[in-house]
């Protein structure tokens, strides 16, 4: 049990690698980013995985992994003289909460055009807990994310220079 | 008297020039609005000069005075570009802002850097095309989509992705652009269920979609809002809320001609 439990996290990181490789080359940065925020998206997805797998509810679930990617992106920042958002915000992509937020589109569009009111609640039930779900993932990304940012200002906006 | 190699000192209108051409680069490549302002007031800074400077999502206004004379001051309005991700520019030109103010480089050899910099060669559009299909491939198996839901979307995914390229090109209007994409990616990701293939065509349909996100947008925009710029934020997060209600459209679209009910 506690081997596949490994190996499912294993893969769901390697997966969130290949997903932030794609969603980051849109952006078009330096091949050195490219690598690092594969990694650090493997390892944010997969800990959210298994943060949600162990029961945490998924928002917190998330702002716990962007935390840790955000203070391990300071780092790497540090080290290859790059802004840290040229890599974090990449590999935050695979965890955007896109799904919830097309359900909370087309949840409207099913209340708009519906006359039954039993169904018509279930709707703005759906509505409100994917609309909701949705905003508080987006928030605790990128709160999770600009924590070094906030907790170390003068730090994080120097990390590009050289001397 | 020799003239020419005399180095000549710049017009307060040619600095003004050269900060508002990079302030509109970094806001175009989606830089923070923190960013922006922080970069630019360096290098003025480094020429002799303060900015107050206001970024606004099609234009930036800035007003830049001289340090030794006061009455030495112009604002300069100017309109940016629309949206287009470029974080090799936002990188190269925040290296640039501080190697212009650590070394004290003058402003021939800033302006210089700047136009190298812009001018840099993008990442060739076929690999951008193959790797973004794969990532949403992957994206699917995350969702738990079995082989044929991955085929489908690699499948749909790479013919959206492609329509995006070329109606960019053409600078045909965003919102078409995501919704058109939106629809061609959903519709071939949706033909497992016309055809039947595996046994999670829902989760094909679902993932398909998901590469026109408009992430660093609404990443931005929380950010903007956090630091305290909010009218950025707020003006960021309108255009990737209409974005996304685009994409759904799309979606949704392709779902009723598929005659699908759920998602």
């Amino acid at each position: 049990m506690s081997s596949n439990i490994f190996l499912l996290v294993l893969f769901d990181g390697l997966l969130a690698a290949i997903a932030a490789i794609g969603f980051a080359v849109i952006s078009n940065p330096s091949r050195k980013a490219v690598f690092v925020s594969a990694f650090l998206a493997a390892v944010g997805h997969a800990l959210r995985f298994f943060l949600i797998k162990s029961g945490l509810e998924i928002s917190l679930a998330t702002f716990v992994a962007a935390s840790c990617i955000g203070l391990m992106s300071i780092f790497f920042a540090k080290m290859i003289h790059c802004p840290a958002e040229v890599f974090s915000f990449p590999s935050l992509l695979p965890m955007i909460p896109g799904l919830f937020a097309y359900r909370t589109i087309l949840g409207l569009i099913r209340f708009m055009q519906n006359d039954d009111p039993v169904k018509s609640q279930e709707f703005l039930q759906n509505i409100f807990h994917n609309g909701f779900t949705t905003m508080f993932i987006l928030l605790a990304l990128v709160i999770g994310v600009s924590l070094p940012v906030l907790l170390f200002p003068k730090y994080s906006f120097k990390v590009t220079r050289k001397y | 008297m020799n003239s020419i190699t005399e180095t000549k000192t710049p017009t307060i209108h040619q600095i003004a020039d050269l900060l508002t051409d990079v302030a509109s680069e970094l806001m175009t490549s989606g830089a923070h609005t923190m960013r922006i302002i922080q970069n630019i007031s360096r290098m003025a800074e480094t020429f002799g000069y303060y900015i107050d400077l206001s970024v606004f999502q099609l234009s930036i206004m800035m007003t830049i005075t001289s340090k030794s004379d006061q009455s030495e001051r112009i604002t300069v309005i100017k309109k940016t570009r629309p949206l287009l991700l470029n974080f090799t520019f936002v990188s190269d030109l925040s290296s640039l802002s501080w190697d212009t103010y650590d070394k004290q480089l003058p402003f021939d050899e800033v302006k210089e850097k700047f136009h190298a910099i812009i001018s840099q060669k993008k990442m060739s559009r076929w690999l951008v095309l193959f790797l973004v299909a794969c990532a949403n491939a992957s994206f699917c198996a995350l969702f738990k989509g079995d082989l044929h839901a991955v085929a489908l979307v690699f499948i749909g995914t790479t013919a959206g992705f492609f329509v995006r390229q070329e109606m960019i090109k053409r600078h045909i209007n965003h919102l078409v652009v995501f919704t058109t994409s939106a629809f061609v990616a959903s519709l071939l990701s949706g033909l497992g269920y016309a055809l039947h293939l595996g046994n999670t065509p829902e989760i094909a349909l679902a993932a398909s979609v998901l590469y026109l996100i408009p992430g660093v947008p609404l990443i931005n925009s929380i950010l903007d809002i956090i630091e305290g710029h909010i009218l950025t934020g707020t003006a960021r997060l309108v255009n990737a809320t209409s974005l996304i209600v685009c994409i759904a459209l799309g979606l949704f679209s392709a779902m009723l001609i598929l005659g699908l009910e759920k998602l």
